[in-house]
């Protein structure tokens, strides 16, 4: 059983579609039964390559993706996804090959902020915060 | 990690929350770290970095402050 196969499975799926395949449609997608997935879709999650929703094999993240809605959003060439934070908007962008545009919202006064990536370039204004140091990354991710 | 249109919004932001100003980057560098971060997602050989090469990573970018840093 092949981790990384499924892992990258997971992630091409999400860059191409915006949605995070089931542990079903990734072992049909690489002719493994939906068990062995499952399992693997476990492992990547102990080893912090995945996120799962509770008690579920669904995906929540795999960085910088998001499985579910969020209010930071990206689109590009015809398709969008959703980011886990600020941060993972410009990840996204970053494994894109074309232009594309970052959505949310100031966080303080709920202001709209776009910002576009034309040419490998940053177009717009705003700044992040990190608000957790990086050794408490992992206390708590989906706050992180 | 969570976007603001300034710095003034962000510190108003953790006031009201009761929280610490933590580490701020300007759009420019948050692009440059996400390329080195992300960058390698959707190839077949990428491996989770170890705690030395995020180090790197961070401070190749200027951020070598103990927030940027797992011990």
């Amino acid at each position: 059983m092949d981790d990384g196969a499924v892992r990258l499975h997971i992630y091409r799926t999400l860059a191409s579609t915006g949605r995070a395949p089931s542990a079903l449609e990734t072992a049909a997608g690489l002719g493994l039964y939906q068990d062995e997935v499952e399992a693997a879709y476990s492992r990547l999650a102990a080893q912090r390559t995945l996120l799962l929703m509770p008690d579920s094999h669904e995906v929540r993240m795999a960085w910088p993706f998001s499985g579910v809605p969020t209010a930071f959003r990206v689109s590009g060439g015809g398709q969008s996804w959703f980011a886990n934070c600020g941060w993972d908007l410009f990840g996204i962008a970053a494994l894109l090959p074309g232009d594309s545009l970052l959505e949310t919202e100031c966080q303080d006064c709920g202001e709209s902020l776009a910002v576009r990536i034309t040419n490998g370039q940053v177009e717009g204004s705003g700044m992040i915060h990190f608000a957790v140091p990086v050794a408490k990354w992992w206390d708590d991710i989906a706050y992180t | 990690m969570l976007l603001f249109r300034s710095e003034e919004h962000a510190a108003n932001w953790c006031r009201l929350r009761s929280v610490e100003l933590g580490a701020v980057l300007n759009l420019e560098t948050l692009w440059e770290l996400s390329k080195a971060w992300y960058g390698d997602r959707l190839r077949p050989d990428w491996r989770r970095r170890t705690r030395d090469e995020m180090h790197e990573l961070f401070a190749s970018l200027g951020l070598a402050e103990p927030f940027w840093r797992f011990d």
